[in-house]
This record gives structure tokens, sequence and C-alpha cells, in this order.
């Protein structure tokens, strides 16, 4: 199932899969990860229950990089124990090096979910992974209340009235990540 | 000899043409290496910096569609049927941007010499003052020309332009192949791009008597108003837009000349009105290109003279809802007006304001005066009668019909979520839809998709009127070049890094969340005792916010280059001042030549020259050329997220040790050394995150101690005022226990230890163990191997 990205215009081109998910296909995807990294942005300091969302999943063993000013909430929370602070241009960056040591030295990681970032930033960012972290293959999915068709998995968009709905997803694809 | 055609006596038939004689060039300083550098001269330097800081693309979209084998399809790094790669055409995208950005400054520059010459001769000299000898440090170091009239300046111009023909050149399919090369030809476009920004300025300056350093001028500038509550609306107004003065310079002639100056007002937006402002301190600035869309929906004009760059393409239609004639002045901007250069002025003024056409061309711009100032008197009476922004009826009827599908929020490139807004004003609260005023650019892109109608924009400006009438700050006036007596007393502390930086606020509006950021960066900046530039967009955005008391921040802080300066230099143009002043450090205060030596000065620049340009609303292909010529030079920027869209990054990986390595010229030794600068070219998320990034983008290899403590002072309160802790990466800039911020030294020193593993002789509160070089007070930096002294034995 396709979508209307979330900025109109941003039709990337043929290649771009856009696939609208499930938060349980979404879970199941990053359940079956070899290395998942959550990356959030500064958008999940607009309500503590995102922050929360982030936590949580950090607790389930997936380490955070903390872009933008998104540490802010992970310090004022005190959960800070496998929170990396890192630039996302910096990070994304890095992602396209198979190389990389990763933020904790154990290597690249093969999913990585978006969260809480400024649109156009991260379908950038998207865009570059997509394109560029092609060997070996490296999955973005965006767990925002956006379509983006630079994921290979993303939500609908969701308006302002829709936020519980989009809280309930959030609910759900945390819920299912077995680690 | 003079240049012209000789009649050779005896010989009548035959005639000699003397084309350009060859003048005897007075030796002012040695010929560097590389004078008019061709596009492979500097390509070995280009190399070093993209060997550091490796392009990073993120593509806008996947397709080419510049040839009839296309479309093509790259996405995943495929070639496409010419056998270009994804990565270089992400390079061959961003080398036309800078074409674009490149042309557009070097094409005004060459339009404003054609019409300064006409009207001053090409004899009018450039003389700045007692204060400046230096008067055009970019064109001395690229082309190794020191110009003395305006006339010199078509020697550059002739350089930029068979240059930029060249560049062009290798965006054809089949041409370059490589990302590499691609930017490196884009480096060397936005080489050119600050040449030719140069020249622009430095001719208007001398020809039009700007400020420089006669009297009135640096730190003496005026403050002139700032903001679309400045305008008073009584008078019949005049409205600038773009960025080529002689039209709206012509206009204060003509004012002036006729006593009209308290009878009539000249208001400008973007950076026609910084340059207005330099010439005529009457004028007002109403506003940055942000705002554009709403200061012609206000209706505020009762004529509108636009030149060139940054106009909306849609201004006849938008000005003709508002019943305002326009005048373009402009080739380059037409804009389908007919052309009534050389009619009788009258004849055109009547035509104008009985409405028959919506507006005229004029292309002569010392005919522009007489028509846009008979034109906004005769017309003023008229459009005060008429009904143009929207009384509370409309409003809530608007608000009302709004059913929240979203669509609007689609469009908008910042995402406002405008339909919830809406209904909160149908229920009486309008502060969430005025709130948006100032967060929004002013692109129009909502209205047409709202299904209602509505005319967005508008009802967004209505919730917000009460407020749009009370903006109101105090710019001071752009001063153009920094002094060189002014570079003698900062050159060292800004090497030894005791003035932590210089942040340079440039370019256009396109933020991420409102123009109240370029008034934070600049003030945060400024508190700390850095020197703030600020050109174009951001100087009057900056300007349009206030403190507790009331005072801008051009009011709280003083106008000189020094420490804890808030210096508005000028308009886009002005911005190759900025440049002008991390060459001239390397001129005046370290005595390096500068004659065609782009290179060496490059080099001294990105080791121990703190400053950073941070473009957060960065938005045309200017600022994209802009800030590739300020890379080139060694000077790193930030941008706002929308910079993202420019699709490539230079950024720098502290994790490959390979990637940091530096020579000490003294004697050719080579050491692994910190990130300093990290980047070239970052985008941050948000204006939290790039303070603390600017502040790390101010680091130099060669900073001393005392400079490294106050750097690093900076970047960790930053950190820690937005961020809400410790940098990751602090300690990488510790080279001994004095650079430690002197507060925190033992704080820190056991955070060394403990964190680090780093070993710390107590008694002593020294470093013994841990950093990657060692500090040395007379380390003499270079990337460039040819300027070693003397080879170790
Ligand atoms: S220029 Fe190359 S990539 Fe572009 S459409 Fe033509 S063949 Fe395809
Ligand atoms: S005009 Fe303003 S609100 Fe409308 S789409 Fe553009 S930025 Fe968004
Ligand atoms: S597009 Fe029009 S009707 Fe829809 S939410 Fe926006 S303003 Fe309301």
């Amino acid at each position: 199932m396709a979508c209307e990205p979330f900025d109109i215009a941003n039709v990337p081109g043929p290649a771009a899969l856009g696939v609208v998910a499930t938060p349980e296909a979404m879970a199941s995807v990053v359940s079956s990860a070899r290395r998942p990294l959550l990356v959030v942005g500064s958008e999940i300091l607009r309500d503590d229950f995102y922050l929360d969302v982030a936590i949580e999943i950090g607790r389930k063993g997936i380490p955070i990089a903390a872009t933008g000013h998104s540490i802010k909430g992970f310090v004022q929370k005190g959960y800070t124990d496998n929170v990396h602070i890192i630039n996302l241009h910096e990070l994304t960056n890095c992602l396209r090096d198979p190389e990389w040591r990763g933020l904790d030295g154990g290597g690249s990681y093969d999913v990585v979910i978006f969260f809480g970032i400024l649109y156009y930033y991260a379908s950038q960012m998207l865009s570059c992974i997509r394109n560029f972290c092609v060997r070996p293959l490296m999955r973005a999915i965006s767990i925002d209340r956006y379509f983006h068709p630079n994921a290979a998995m993303s939500f609908p968009n969701f308006r302002p009235k829709d936020e519980d709905k989009y809280k309930e997803m959030l609910k759900k694809f945390v819920e299912n990540i077995r680690r | 000899m003079a240049k012209g055609i000789l009649d050779v006596a005896g010989l009548e038939n035959v005639r000699i043409f003397i084309g350009e004689v060859a003048e005897e060039e007075e030796e002012w300083e040695p010929m560097g290496p590389h004078p008019k550098p061709g596009i492979t001269t500097l390509r070995n330097w280009d190399f070093k910096l993209l060997q550091r800081y490796k392009p990073f693309y993120a593509p806008f979209c996947d397709m080419c569609c510049l040839c009839t084998y296309g479309k093509c399809d790259l996405s995943g790094n495929k070639k496409g049927a010419c056998g270009i790669r994804m990565d270089a055409q992400q390079g061959r995208i961003v080398l036309l941007a800078c074409l674009i950005g490149c042309t557009a400054h070097a094409g005004h520059a060459r339009h404003l010499l054609h019409d300064l010459i006409r009207k001053f001769g090409r004899d009018a000299p450039i003389d700045f003052g007692p204060e400046i000898a230096v008067e055009a440090p970019l064109t001395r170091l690229i082309t190794g020309i020191r110009p003395k009239t305006i006339g010199d300046m078509e020697e550059v111009l002739d350089y930029i332009e068979e240059q930029i023909v060249q560049l062009s050149d290798a965006l054809h399919t089949g041409q370059e192949g490589s990302f590499l090369d691609f930017e490196s030809k884009a480096l060397h476009m936005g080489m050119l791009d600050s040449l030719a920004k140069e020249v622009a300025d430095i001719i208007q300056i001398a020809a039009y008597k700007l400020p420089s350093s006669h009297p009135g001028g640096g730190p003496d500038v005026p403050l002139v108003e700032v903001g679309l509550g400045t305008v008073d609306t009584s008078k019949p107004v005049i409205l600038v837009i773009g960025h080529n003065v002689p039209p709206a310079a012509d206009i204060a002639d003509y004012l002036m000349e006729h006593g009209l100056e308290d009878a009539v007002e000249l208001a400008g937006i973007c950076c026609t009105a910084h340059d207005t402002t330099r010439y005529y301190p009457k004028a007002k600035i109403v506003c940055a290109l942000g705002r554009q869309l709403r200061a012609i929906r206000l209706g505020i004009a009762d004529v509108i003279v636009v030149d060139e760059q940054c106009i909306r393409a849609d201004i006849v239609e938008l000005a003709q809802k508002t019943f305002t004639p326009v005048i373009a002045t402009n080739d380059k901007a037409l804009h389908g007006l007919e052309d009534r250069t050389y009619d009788e002025p009258d004849k055109v003024v009547k035509d104008l304001v009985e409405g028959k056409v919506p507006g005229v061309l004029i292309l002569d711009p010392e005919r522009v005066g007489e028509v846009a100032v008979k034109t906004a008197m005769q017309i003023a009476p008229k459009r005060r009668a008429m009904k143009i922004i929207m009384d509370d009826e409309e409003f809530q009827r608007w608000v009302r019909l709004c059913y929240q599908c979203g669509n609007c929020t689609l469009a908008c490139p910042n995402g406002l979520r405008i339909g919830s807004a809406m209904a909160k004003a149908a229920t009486g609260d309008t502060k969430p839809l005025a709130e948006l005023f100032d967060l929004c650019v002013g692109c129009g892109r909502c209205e047409q998709v709202c299904k209602r109608h509505i005319p967005i924009v508008d009802v967004i400006t209505k919730a917000a009127y009460p407020y749009v009438r009370q903006e109101r700050g105090k710019a001071r006036v752009g001063r153009g070049p920094v002094w060189d007596t002014e570079i003698r007393d900062v050159g060292a502390p800004i090497v030894l890094g005791t003035i932590p930086g210089v942040i340079a606020i440039i370019g256009c509006g396109n933020y991420p969340n409102g123009t109240r950021d370029a008034y934070l960066i600049t003030k945060e900046f400024a508190d700390r005792n850095y020197i703030v530039v600020l050109t174009g967009c951001m100087a009057i955005d900056a300007a349009l916010w206030k403190d507790e008391e009331g005072r801008g921040v051009y009011e709280t802080h003083h106008g000189r280059f020094d420490a804890g300066g808030v210096i508005n230099i000028g308009s886009c143009v002005s911005n190759a001042h900025i440049h002008g002043a991390c060459i001239k450090i390397a001129s005046i205060y370290a005595r390096r030549n500068l004659r065609g030596n782009y290179e060496e000065i490059a080099d001294y620049i990105l080791n121990r020259v703190g400053a950073c340009g941070v473009a957060w609303g960065a938005m045309s292909q200017k600022a994209a050329s802009i800030a590739t010529g300020f890379n080139r030079l060694g000077v790193p920027a930030v941008v706002g997220p929308h910079g993202t869209k420019y699709r490539r990054a230079y950024l720098g990986r502290p994790d490959i040790e390979d990637d940091w390595k530096i020579i000490d010229a003294r004697d050719g030794t080579e050491y692994r050394f910190e990130p300093a600068p990290q980047h070239l070219l970052v985008a941050c998320e948000t204006v939290e995150e790039a303070l603390p990034m600017i502040a790390k983008l101010c680091f130099r290899p060669s900073d001393t101690d005392r400079g490294r403590s106050i750097k690093l002072t900076h970047y960790i309160d930053l950190h820690e005022k937005y961020l809400g802790c410790l940098p990751p990466d602090w300690h990488l800039f510790v080279r001994t226990a004095t650079d430690l911020p002197i507060a925190r030294r033992e704080e820190l020193l056991k955070r060394l230890e403990d964190e680090h593993g780093w070993k710390i002789d107590w008694e002593r509160k020294r470093i013994l163990e841990g950093p990657m070089r060692p500090y040395d007070p007379s380390f003499d930096p270079t990337n460039l191997p040819r300027l070693i002294r003397k080879k170790k034995e």
C-alpha cells in the first residue's frame, strides 16, 4: 500500500518503495534484525509519551542514536545507558560505510528505525540510506507520524486529531518487538 | 601607449589596432604560484579537502532527465545510460546549483559594472579611506590584480566569466564522470562566486560612496529601521525588491533632489533594502525574503520596483491584487512587461496610475526615480481608499470554512498544522494561527491546494496583524569591508583563539522554526565575545527580536570587528568581505603574501582562523555557491535542516585516524590531530543542536592553550545549556591540562582519568598520557608539504 508523501511533492523516483506497514510487521523486522539501531530526533521532545516509547525500545536492548537535541530528554529522564549523542548527518555518513565500527564498537547496523525526526531532514537521510547503503543492504523504517517514501517501511500521515491513533500504533510496535 | 587605432604617417592605408595595452605592473607584491587559477590549478588543494571532508550525498530525486536517453533511474547508485553513477550525478547537480548561484553574482556584477562605468566612468577610484589599504583581498588573492579604479574590475570579470563557461561545459552529458572532480569544480565555482561578490560590492561602494572607512563608515554607520511595522503608510510608499541597487539609488537621488525625503517612504525587501540603506539611510528595511509575499499582500507598497534575484515569479499577479503597479528594471527579470524605458515619464506614470498597464519595464536605472516617485505620489490617495486587509467578519468566515482536511499541511514546506489552528480560531482563539506567522516561510503553496479556496496566508497574517503592526527593529547599516586596522587588533587573538571565533551569519530565511533563531544565534555568540558578522536576510531577521528591555541585538552590541561585535556587513555580495577579513588576517597579521596565492592562504585559514559560516535558512542556489566558496577557502559552514536538500555535505570522520594528519611546517613532522574543524558543511536539525556545533567548528589546530581553553569552555557550556550534558567528544580537543576550561579543570581531569583512561599527574595537575598529540605553542600546521621550511634530517 502506498500513500501521499507528507511533503506532497517528495516523490523520489521509481525505486522508492514507500510501503505503509503495520506496527506488527515493522516490529517483526526489528525483532529479526542482526543489529538494529533506533535513531531519534528532536521531535520526540514534544510529548513525554514519545520519549518513553524511545526508552522502552532502548530497554529492549536496542541502542539509541540521539540526534538533534533529543539527548536533553533522555538526560532529564535519567536514561542514558545505551544512548549515543550524534548529529544526524554525521550518523548517516557513518551508516553508509560498511566498515564503520558502530556507536559501540560492535560494527554497523542492518535495520535503522527513524523516530521523532524533522520530516524533510529525515527524508534526505533516508534517501542516502536507500541509495547508498545497498551492499550490504540496510533497511530503514520510520515510525514517525509521516509517510516517508524514502523509508523501506513507514506509517501513514497522521493528522493532529489522530494523535491517539498514532500513539496506539507506537504502543503496538513496541509491544511486538522481541529481542 | 593608449588603446585605439594608430595611423602610421606615410602609410595612409595602414592602420594598426591596439587592443589591451600591457601596462607596466607596479610590483606591489611578488606574484604567487596560482594567479587566475584554471579548473585544475587548485585541484590538489580540493582533493586534500575532499579526502578529509568526504562528500556525502542525499539525493533529492533518484532520476536524471537531462538528455533524451533518460529518464534514467539512478537509485541504489546505479548508472544512467551515459554511464554516470548516482554519486557523480549528485556532484553534477551540486555543480549546477553552484553555477546558477555564481552566475547570479557574476551577472549582477557585470550588469552593475556596465551601469556604474556609464554613470561614473572607468576611472572612478577605489578608495576606501585611511583604514583600508587592502581594498580587494579576494581579487588580489585569486587574480593577482590590485584594482585601483572600477574599470580595473573588467579584467577580473573577464576571468570569472571565462572560468564559468569552462565549468559549465563540464555539466554536459558525456563530460565529467567522477564525483570528486565534480566537487572540485563546484569548489572552483564557489571560489569564483566569492570573487564575483567582491567585484560587485567593491564597485558599488566605490561608485556610490557606500560606507567604508571614510568618516561615518565602519563601526560608526547609523542604525536603520527594520520590520513590517516601520513603514509609514500615511505617506506614499515605494517598495524596492531584489539585489541590484542602481534603480533604488536613482529613486533616492530623485527624492533628495526634489526635497521629498520626508514626503515619500522608500522601503525595501532583501538585499536591495540593505544596499539602499547604505546609500540612503532614511530608507527602511521592510523584511527579508521570507516575508516578501506577505509584505506585498499587505498592500503597503504604492509602487513596487524590482531589480534582480529573489523576486517572486508571480510578482505582477500579486501586485495587481493590491492595485500596486510594478516597475521592472533588469533584463534578467522582465516579467512580461512592456519596455517603456524611453517613453515620456509622465505618460508612463499616467498609465500606471490609471491602471492601464500592470507595470512597465524601465531598463535604464537613471530613468526609474522620476517614474517611481511620481507614480507613488499620484496613486497613493487612490489606493488609500481601497480595502486591502480583510476585516474580522471575513476572517471568521474563512476560518469556519476550514474542515481540517490537512491538504495545506502536506503542501507546506514546514509541515505547519494549519487546519488545527484554523479550528481554534473558529472558536475565538486566534493565537495558534498568529503563531504560524513567523514559522511560515511565505511560499503560498498551501493556498493552491485548499479545496475551500481559503487565502491561508492572508488569514494567518490577519490573525497576526496586531503583532505585524508592532514589528519594528533596528539594524546597523551594512558597513562593507572590515578595516585593516581592525584586523591588526584582532588578528592575533583570533589566531591564538582568545577571540573564540568569527561567526558569519549569512543567507536566506528558509528557517525550520522562524526568524527568532537568527536572533538567538547572533546573541548567543556575541554575548560570548565571538565576533558576529551578518549579511543578507539573516542580518535583517536578527533585527526583528528584542531582549526584555526592548533592545535589539544591534543596539546591545557594538559594531566593531572585535570581540562581542554584531556587525551588519551588508547585502549578499557584501559577504565577500567576510572572506576578505579571513584573508586579511593571513596577510596583515601573519604577513603571508596574497597575490596569486590562494592555496597557501586557504590552508592558513583552515588551520588558524576559527571562522564558521551559519546559513540557517539557506534556500537559493546562491547560498550553495556561497557556502562552497567559503569551504574552499577553509571556512566551514552549518546549515539548517532544509540545507540537506542541497544533496551534498562535506563531513569529517574523527574515527578514521588517517583522515586527520597534519604537518608541522617547521620540520615536516606529521601529526595526527584533533578534528579541527570537524566538518566543512553540516546540517543541524534544531537551533539547540546548531549552537554547540557552531562553537565546535571554531576549533583550529593552531589554537594556543589559552585560546583552546576558551573555545572548549563555550563548546561545553553551549552543549550543556542546550543539550543538557557534556558533549561526547570534548576530550578530543584536549592536548594539555591548560587546554581545559579554567573553572572546571579539576573536574574534567578527573573525567579524563575515569572515563577515558588518561594518566594524570595530580600533584602538578598535568596530563601524562592520553591526548592524541602534544601541545606545542610554536606548532606551525599546514596541509601543504611545499611549505615545509626545513625537512627533518
Ligand atoms: S544525462 Fe545520463 S543519466 Fe541523465 S538522462 Fe542522460 S543518460 Fe540518463
Ligand atoms: S505559505 Fe506558509 S503556511 Fe503556506 S505552505 Fe508556505 S510556509 Fe506553509
Ligand atoms: S487545505 Fe484548506 S480546508 Fe484543508 S485544512 Fe488547510 S485551510 Fe483547512
